[in-house]
């Protein structure tokens, strides 16, 4: 039996945000932006999705006059993608 | 990048290729910090040397505080425009271990220049000869896994020589091959891989 696919890690840009603040402590908004290669509209978007299931932290500051935006991973979000790996594997007979 | 669904094999690709980008862009500027301890206590070690041998007045060795004085400021202002780029959890590790090694470094510096008179250049040699060999096995980069060895080997001169001039040229000698030679490395090395 196949395990469901977590639907809010299963799209492109939300597991890309995902993989890389998995490999790295903390990442800024742009960093994340260019990465991606996305757009500043949608990856916000994506952010507060994941954000709001409790998977990211965001924390909203100033570098100067500049906003920065630094997102981190939660405990509850590396649990979320543990399982979806492990589903993975269930998908792909790993 | 695209809000689309992937099929399996595309997630773990996608997965892969994600944490190799954010792999590749760890190195450049690591060596900055190396460069503005190393440069910073190689220009104050030659000064206290050139105004202690030609002044002969003790007052001199309180110049020694001037490193953290400039270093700190600079190193502000380094990890201010670092910001920018992601942290990773080995930068983490490694400002941990340079912490530690840095108050484990001045406190006995300002007891050596307070309370009571030990060959304190050695023992700064070899904390930071120290604080380098970890930093290259975990980031696994060979040039300061040795010249940290080097240092920790050679850091006996200071201890033959004692609280003297001539220590103060080694202790220089030596921090330009535990830092500065090992922090231009990684710079040049880190700007290849960018």
């Amino acid at each position: 039996m196949f395990k469901e696919l977590d639907p809010l890690l299963h799209s492109e840009l939300r597991l890309a945000i995902m993989s890389i603040l998995l490999s790295i402590e903390e990442a800024d908004f742009v960093y994340l932006k260019d990465t991606t290669k996305s757009t500043s509209g949608n990856l916000s978007v994506q952010i507060d999705k994941l954000s709001e299931a409790g998977y990211v932290e965001v924390e909203r500051g100033f570098v100067g006059k500049r906003t920065r935006t630094v997102c981190k991973i939660t405990p509850v979000g590396v649990k979320a993608f543990e399982k979806y790996v492990e589903s993975l594997k269930g998908y792909l007979n790993l | 990048m695209e809000e689309k669904q992937l099929n399996e094999k595309e997630s773990l690709e996608l997965i892969t290729q994600m944490i190799r980008n954010t792999q590749q862009r760890l190195e450049k500027d690591n060596g900055i910090p190396f460069l503005i301890w190393g440069y910073t206590t190689v220009i104050v070690s030659l000064i206290v040397w050139y105004m202690l041998t030609t002044t002969g007045n003790h007052m001199w060795n309180f110049f020694w505080l001037t490193i953290p004085v400039i270093g700190l400021p600079l190193m502000f202002i380094f990890l201010k425009k670092k910001a920018k780029t992601p942290k990773t959890y080995i930068d983490k590790i490694i400002s941990y271990v340079w912490t530690v090694i840095g108050i484990s470094a001045f406190i006995p510096s300002l007891a050596s220049s307070f309370i009571y008179s030990f060959p304190i250049l050695f023992l700064v040699v070899v904390l930071i000869s120290i604080g380098t060999t970890i930093t290259g096995l975990i980031i696994k980069f060979r040039p300061l896994i040795i010249s940290g060895f080097i240092g920790m080997f050679l850091s006996v001169i200071c201890l033959i020589l004692g609280n003297t001039s001539d220590s103060i040229l080694v202790f220089a000698a030596l921090f330009l091959l535990i830092q500065v030679i090992p922090g231009h490395i990684l710079n040049w090395k880190g700007r290849k891989n960018v």
